[in-house]
């Protein structure tokens, strides 16, 4: 890992070309998990027959105070 | 919630001829040429057959087709696999040139009708919102633009003083 800004500028570019040379239907289906992502982070309810790949939130603890 | 089922919503909708022609606008166009952004709707730009003897276009047809299919309306959006789905004419000589030069793509075996990138790029710069001049940054930077066809669109259609200012803000190493 390296602090070069220059470096990590050229990486997220190398990253973005690699997300755009993606197969379309392989994007659009990111585009699909995207907005369920969106949605979810601006607490509108998400379609309960969602087919897209998605990730769950690990559960919120609350500090125990003493 | 699926973009795929939206896609193929639409080719019923012109198999059964209700729409004459339709092509993917907007975030969900450029995604067929640059990495994915997130966006919340999608933007189907399409020639609506107007009445005989009117010059109205009229999407009337679109919403009653989709209502009948159980699409739930959400304001000028009908709901497509989860999808709003906005139903856009063809408003401006390039938006119509854009609809009329669209291309077919292919969508793990579902066909698709897109604008070009070059036609979404002009539309962007002609649109003009922050995000529009986003989105043009992006298809500059990834090189997704046929230069020469690019120019000539920009030129048919009078955009060139707002491209030689948008190279001024963004694309000039001079401060």
């Amino acid at each position: 890992m390296s602090l070069d800004l220059q470096k990590i500028l050229e990486s997220k570019s190398a990253l973005r070309r690699k997300l755009a040379a993606r197969p379309v239907g392989e994007k659009l289906r990111m585009l699909d998990a995207l907005r369920e992502r969106e949605l979810a982070i601006r607490g509108r309810p998400v379609p309960t027959d969602s087919r897209a790949v998605h990730e769950e939130a690990a559960p919120i603890r609350k500090k125990r105070v003493k | 919630m699926a973009i795929k089922e939206v896609i193929q919503a639409i080719n019923q909708m012109q198999a059964d001829g209700v729409v004459e022609r339709y092509a993917v606008g907007g975030a969900v166009g450029a995604t067929f040429y640059l990495e994915p952004v997130a966006t919340l709707d999608v933007d189907i730009f399409a020639g609506f057959k107007s009445e005989p003897g009117s010059l109205m276009v009229n999407p009337q047809p679109i919403f009653d087709y989709l209502k009948e299919r159980g699409c739930a309306m959400e304001g000028e959006y009908v709901v497509i696999g989860g999808w709003p789905v906005q139903f856009l004419p063809a408003g401006t000589p390039l938006v119509e040139e854009a609809l009329r030069q669209s291309v077919n793509k292919d969508v793990d075996g579902t066909p698709v009708c897109v604008f070009t990138a070059e036609h979404l790029a002009a539309i962007a710069l002609q649109t003009g919102r922050a995000k529009d001049k986003a989105r043009l940054l992006q298809f500059i930077e990834a090189g997704a633009l046929d230069a020469a066809g690019f120019q000539a669109i920009l030129a048919r259609h009078s955009l060139l003083d707002a491209w030689r200012k948008f190279e001024r803000q963004f694309l000039s190493d001079i401060p």
